[in-house]
Parts: structure tokens; sequence; C-alpha cells
């Protein structure tokens, strides 16, 4: 586990933030400037906080109440760089065990073979970083990160500089990693979508300030958040379990608390367990079950809130049987519908606007 | 094909030339390591005095190097005493010569090749688990190596054309300060020399074309290896 | 800018109208005050360009701007002449000087230059530092002066030749030599060297020092050169030790 407190400033920006991880993944989560990479810098020894405590595990890298700062090279932070940072002098084997050369030889997070293994690198181990692409670098980078027997591992927005084919296989790797590897993980991104599908908590920083942290369940249904996780992103996320495949249609079947959900290319047996966007703009309300309708996934529930906002639409929260659900829809249909909380209705949604990127795998 | 004075003359140059880049080159880099990376007092006046030697007349070098490192010098008295390491008028004075001549070009040549150099591949090191002296060692030093080649080219060949510092300071003797360029001097005063001076002119511009030659074949690969291709 | 340009000409002009005056190393000191009584100010001032008279010489047959060549011995002279590059009739004798043993103030001895003296056995394993034996005119002296009293043999090895005189004086003023031969001229201008011994005139050629005009001189070379030649001069160079010729 991560303990981090710090307080640190340069010019106009001003950091103070505290915040715990849990196991998994840990998205350190918010825009462009709200202070992500330097809350990383600050971990791994690469800057120094005017005052805070960081700790992993109970190991204490960083206290400035007790005088203590450990140098960076002794804090076994393994750091995952934007760019990757692989010594151009090296071949991407050496790469991968120049940690390996400094922290001992001892059990470690993972051996070369699994590293290997895991992040798919056996036919680059002899050739040099310039040759590589983007993708391969990434994975070069994760795994070097992961041989040098790391206490936390720290993922500055990995995807960034990654086309989209690029992405979706780094993507895969790192839930490999998550389910493989036994380390904390702080993931700084930017994107909703990535941070949802991966993590298991999120941090929200905005300009220094840590607004929130709870699980993605949590953070994500918290109305007062919408601004900063995106307004136009506003959804919910539901966990369900595979209950069937339909080779015919392509279509899965999901079932959860409140009901079943039919979705296309969903890539898990049955019986496995998913994690699923639904964004509030791609669910509509209705007052009745309607019958001759293209949509497929009805589901019953009520109204649980209406939120309080200007503006020509609203998000509307439903409770559908104990799950969380958000809809946008007109602030007028609204009126004409008689919407008002305990109402009971019907959410629908369209099979077809839950895409792959809307679904997580556990 | 060579006199034996000549041979003793070319041997001589390679000799001096080799050991004073050899023992310049811990100071140069620690050096241009200070003028690239460390902040502190003075650090522009510690520029500009390296690179006297580039700007002073030779002849100036020479003088100091005498008051300083002669055997009444404060420096060339110390060396004497405690370690029995003498400069008149012998080899290890023209090597010394040549040092500190060729000693802004080398400084230039790393430091510009350490200012060039991705800090962020050093952090990235550090949180491997390199300290400060192995980030140094692993990641640094391969990575300027081509400034470092490139300043010992530069010192090399000022070495072996070097003249007004080594006769000031240690005179003309052959066998041991007599290197190529005070042989060829020495030719071109005597009354009908100028056959043999020539002679040792050729040879001294085959030799800087051989070196340079040479240390652009490492250079390049040296180059290679640092951008990260494939050999 | 236009300034600039016109200013810099002026003195481009007015500095090549001044006399430049090639002179033996061992000059300087008395050469110096000599010139600056020679009347004229600033940028018509003589210029004078000290050094070894063979690297003088040398220079003087590959085309350099000198006016007039004062030598430290007769033969680069002859050899200048030689070449054809002395304006006829004007050559004549200027100074003569004496040859002396030096050693540094801080290791004094005596040591007269006499056959076979224990010259050798002073220096033992050091150096004794002489002008380039070879062509430098000090150096020349200074091998005859040696040779006619039989010790070069026992010394040849043991020189540290230096580029002329001067540099010579150097080293033993700096007690980097425990030995030198130079002018008493030169052991007179250097505080830090002692007088160990005078070489007796017959030992060596007559150190003459002969002046001449060159060829294709600037008006007012042959006036300076008469200056150099008049009594205010000779005062000064007798005061420096040399002797003038009649």
């Amino acid at each position: 586990m991560l303990e981090f407190s710090a307080r640190w400033r340069k010019g106009a920006f001003a950091l103070d933030a505290s915040f715990q991880t849990g196991p998994g993944i840990t998205a350190l989560f918010g825009r462009s400037g709200a202070g992500k990479t330097t809350v990383l810098g600050l971990i791994a020894g690469l800057a120094r906080p005017d005052a805070g405590r960081v700790s992993v595990d109970g190991r204490v890298l960083f206290d400035s109440a007790a005088g203590v700062d450990l140098p960076a090279h002794r804090r076994r932070v393994g750091y995952v760089f934007q760019e990757g940072r692989l010594l151009p002098h090296l071949t991407v084997r050496q790469n991968l065990l120049y940690g390996r050369f400094f922290n001992g030889h001892g059990k470690g997070v993972a051996t070369l073979e699994q590293a290997t293994a895991l992040l798919g690198l056996g036919e680059l181990l002899e050739r040099r970083p310039a040759n590589l692409s983007g993708g391969e670098k990434q994975r070069v980078a994760i795994g070097r990160a992961l041989l040098a027997d790391p206490g936390v591992l720290l993922l500055d927005e990995p995807l960034a500089s990654l086309d989209a084919p690029r992405k979706a296989e780094i993507l895969y790797y790192i839930e490999r990693l998550r389910d493989d590897v036994r380390v904390p993980i702080v993931y700084v991104s930017h994107s909703l979508d990535e941070v949802v599908r991966l993590a298991d908590s999120i941090v929200l920083l905005s300009e220094g300030r840590v607004l929130g942290s709870g699980s993605v369940l949590e953070m994500t249904g918290r109305v007062e958040l919408r601004p900063y996780l995106g307004r136009h992103e506003g959804g919910a996320v539901i966990e369900a379990r595979v209950a069937g495949q339909d080779l015919d249609s392509g279509l899965a079947r999901l079932e959860f608390a409140g009901g079943a959900l039919e979705i296309p290319d969903v890539e898990a047996l049955p019986g496995e367990a998913v994690r699923v966007r639904i964004r509030a703009r791609d669910v509509s309300i209705a007052l009745s079950k309607p019958a001759g309708l293209s949509i497929r996934n009805v589901l019953a529930g009520s109204v649980a809130a209406l939120e309080e906002e200007e503006g020509p639409s609203l998000d509307v929260k439903l409770d559908v049987g104990g799950t969380p659900l958000i809809a946008r829809i007109t602030r007028k249909s609204a009126r004409e519908l008689g919407l008002r909380p305990g109402l009971p209705v019907f959410a629908l949604i369209k099979s077809v606007s839950i895409d792959r990127r809307s679904v997580g795998y556990a | 094909m060579l006199t034996p004075a000549e041979t003793a003359a070319l041997l001589l140059s390679l000799k001096v030339a080799f050991w004073s880049v050899a023992a310049s080159l811990p100071f140069a880099i620690a050096l241009a390591w200070l003028l690239s990376r460390a902040r502190f007092p003075g650090k522009s006046l510690l520029d500009a005095v390296v690179h006297l030697p580039l700007v002073l007349p030779p002849v100036v070098v020479g003088y100091f190097l005498l008051v300083l490192f002669g055997r009444r010098g404060p420096i060339g008295a110390f060396l004497d005493e405690s370690f029995g390491v003498t400069f008149a008028f012998r080899w290890t004075g023209a090597a010394l010569a040549c040092a500190v001549m060729g000693l802004p070009l080398l400084v230039r040549a790393v430091r510009q090749s350490l200012d060039a150099v991705d800090r962020g591949l050093e952090a990235a090191a550090a949180t491997l688990g390199a300290s400060p002296a192995w980030v140094f060692a692993t990641v640094t030093l391969p990575l300027i190596l081509p400034g470092i080649v490139t300043g010992m080219l530069l010192s090399f060949a000022r070495s072996l054309g070097e003249f007004g510092a080594t006769i000031t300071f240690v005179s003309n003797i052959p066998g041991e300060t007599q290197t190529l360029p005070l042989a060829i001097y020495g030719f071109t005063q005597v009354p009908g020399g100028d056959a043999q001076a020539l002679r040792l002119c050729i040879l001294s511009i085959v030799l800087s074309l051989a070196a340079l030659m040479a240390s652009e074949f490492f250079l390049r690969r040296a180059n290679v290896r640092a951008a990260g291709r494939d050999a | 800018m236009r300034w600039l340009v016109v200013a810099a000409l002026a003195l481009a002009a007015s500095a090549a109208n001044a006399q430049v005056v090639f002179a033996a190393a061992s000059l300087k000191n008395a050469l110096d005050e000599v010139v600056f009584l020679y009347p004229g100010e600033g940028n018509t001032r003589p210029v004078v360009s000290y050094g070894s008279s063979s690297s003088l010489a040398k220079q003087i047959e590959n085309g350099a701007p000198a006016d007039l060549f004062i030598s430290a011995d007769l033969d680069w002279m002859d050899y200048v002449e030689k070449k054809g590059l002395l304006a006829p009739g004007t050559r004549r004798n200027l100074l003569g000087n004496q040859l002396v043993l030096i050693a540094p103030r801080s290791r004094p001895v005596k040591l007269q230059p006499a056959p076979g003296f224990p010259i050798a056995a002073y220096l033992k394993n050091e150096r004794i530092a002489l002008a380039e034996p070879g062509s430098v005119p000090a150096g020349k002296y200074a091998r005859a002066a040696f040779e006619k009293l039989g010790v070069w043999e026992q010394i040849s090895g043991k020189v540290a030749a230096a580029e002329n005189v001067r540099a010579a004086l150097l080293l033993v003023a700096r007690a980097e030599a425990p030995l030198g031969v130079v002018y008493q001229t030169d052991a007179n201008a250097e505080p830090d060297v002692m007088v160990a011994g005078v070489f007796p005139a017959d030992t060596h050629a007559p150190i003459v020092y002969p002046a001449a005009m060159l060829k294709g001189a600037k008006p007012g070379a042959g006036a300076l050169l008469e200056f150099l030649a008049g009594a205010q001069a000779r005062r000064i160079f007798e005061k420096h030790g040399f002797s003038v010729s009649p």
C-alpha cells in the first residue's frame, strides 16, 4: 500500500495532496497540468516535497518531519515513463536486466522469462531501442521496471503517445500485468475510458489538490465530480458476469443485480466477470415497458434523484435493482413524463451503444 | 627511409602526444562535468581559465609552465618531493606542455557532449536502482563517448603540432624533448636544412591524417551505438 | 560606421610608414631604450621585432617586410647579403659583446672558462642552457668556445638548446639549469643570474653586431640607421654593457 502526503510548489503551481492506495491499480486521474506527473516524481524521488510523507508498505521513502529522504536509487519505485526512456546504447535484454544488476539477484517481482512471457518480448530481446515501435518500447519499459524488483509500479500515461491499435495492444498487456503481478500500481491518465477499464480505484487530482478518491464505481457515480470526470462522459459502471455467448448473433448475455444486458463484442467466456461502462447519454427512460422497439436492453427500476442543473439536458439518477444508472434526457421530457424520485420507470439502452472500449475485463 | 634522428623525433612525438592525452583525460572529464552540471561561485572564471591556452601565445603558456612546474615552481617542487616526478628537460615536460595546450579542446568537446545528454535517461536509470556514480558509468559515459573521442582526437592532433610552449618550457633536446615540430624548426634554422625540414613536414602530415582517419572510424562506431541503432 | 573605416585606414597608412627593425634577441633592453628616443610620435615610431638572428634572417629571406636588420653575428648578415637582400653600402658593424658563463643567483658558483676546466664535473647529470648551438649566434659562439677549450665533447650531451639567447637566460634565471652561456649584456639585464666566469675573447670569433638597411626599405630607414650609430644611441648601448665599434 502506498501512503502519500506532500506539499510542493514551483512558480505558480502548488501541490497539496494526500491519498492512499489499496491493492491493484489505482488511477491518478485529472486534466493536463493537474499535477499527476509531479506526484509520480515525488514518489520516485526525482523531486523533493517541501513537506510531507511518502511510504510504501510501511517503508518510509520520505518524511520531512523525521528528516528522511531516500535517494531515488534506493526507493525501489518502478517508474514507467510516458516516453519509455529506454537506454539507447543497450539492447532490449540489457535494458530489461539493467535494474536487476543493482537490486541484487533476489527473487524479485518477476524473472526475465516471466516478464518476457507476460509482455511478449521474446522476439525483441536482441534488438536496440531505436528500431522498436512505440508499443514495443512501452512493453520493454514496463518489463524493465518490473525486473528492478519494485515495491510499487508507477505508470505515467503509458498509452498517451500511442495510436489506437497500439493502445489496445498495451491495454491488453497492462490488464495481464494487473492480474499476474502482486505489486501495487499507480496509473496516471487523463482518459476516463482507460481508467474505468483498468483501475480498481481512482484518485481525482485537479490543480494540485485531491478532489476525491475511492473505488471506480463509487467515483463515477458521484455527481459532484462529474465536471472533472468529464460531463460529456458521465455515466455509470456496472459489474456483471457473463451468462452466455450467442455465436449466431454475436451478442453476449451479461447478468447483474439489476437484470441482464445483451452486448456485442464481449471477449469473455461464460462465468467471467466484466465491467461495463454505460454512458448517460446512451440511456433513455420509458414510463411503461415498450413493445416493437429495436432496443434490446430494457431494465426495470425507479428514479432515485434528479440532478439540479441548468440547461436543456438533465441527468436522472436511476436505481435498477440496487445498481445505480444515469440517464441524460432533456429537461422538457423529464417534465412531460412527470419524473420524480420513487417513480417506477424503465431504462432503455441500445446494445450497439456499448462498444468494445466500454467493456473491461477483471 | 628515415634517419635515426628523424625516427627518434617521430617516436617521441607519438609518445608525448599519447601520454599528454591519456594523462589529461580524467582531469578534462572532471572539468567538463563541473562546467556542465555543477553550480558554484566562480564557475565562469574556471571556464575562462580552462580556455586560456587557446588564446594565449604558446610561449606565454610555456613561461607559466616554467614558473609553476619548474624546479622552483610551487607545483613542480611538490611533485618532485612527493612523487619524484620532474619535468625539467624531460619528455614529461613536453607531455605536460601538450596536455595544457590541448586541454581546452578536450574539455570543450566533452562538455558539449555532456550538455546534450538526455537527463531523463539518467533519471530513469536512478529509478532502476543506479546510484549517481553508477548512472555516470553506465549511462552518461557511454553516451558522451563520441564527444570524448572527438576531444581526444583534437587534443592528440594539437599535441603533434605543439611547439611554442614546449620549446620555452623544456627547450630542444634530441631524444627527450625534440618532437617533430621542434626537429622541423631546427632544420629550418640551419642553412641548407630545407630539404630535411620538408621530409619531416610530409611525415607530420601523414601522421596527422592517419590519426584523423582512425578516430573518424571510431567516432562513427560510437555514434551508432549511442543512437541506439542496431550495429 | 564610416568613421571607423576611415580611422582604421588612417591607422594602417601611418603604421605603414613606421620603420620595422629586425634585431637579435640580445639587443632587447638596450634597443628599446634607444628607439624610444628616436624623434617621431605615435604610429611613426619605429617597431622592433626581436628574435634569434637565424630565424630573423630566414624570415627576411622569405620576404618579411623589414627595413633594418641587426644580427648578432657576421654569418647571418653574410647569409642575407649573399641573397642580395641588403641595400648596397649600408652595412656596418654596430656593436660588440662579451660571452659569459652564468649561474642562478640561488646557486652561485665561480667557474672561469679555461682549457679543460671542470665544467662537466660541476654539471654532473644536469644540463647547461645554450641558445641553439647549430644556428643561433650565441649558441654558435658558445660551442666554438667550448671546442677551443677542449670540453665540448664532455658537455655536448648535456645541452638544453633554447630558441634564442633570452630563452636560455630564462632557464638559468628560473634555476631550471645550473649553468648557461649568454652575452654579458644579457647577464646585466637579469637580476636572477650571476656571472660565473667570462670567456676569453680568443676562444671564439669576435662578437660583432652588424647592422644594415634592406633593399626596398621605406624612406627614413637610412636616417634611423644613422641614429642607431649616433652618439646618443652609443651612450645607451654602452650603459647596457655593449662595446661600440669605432
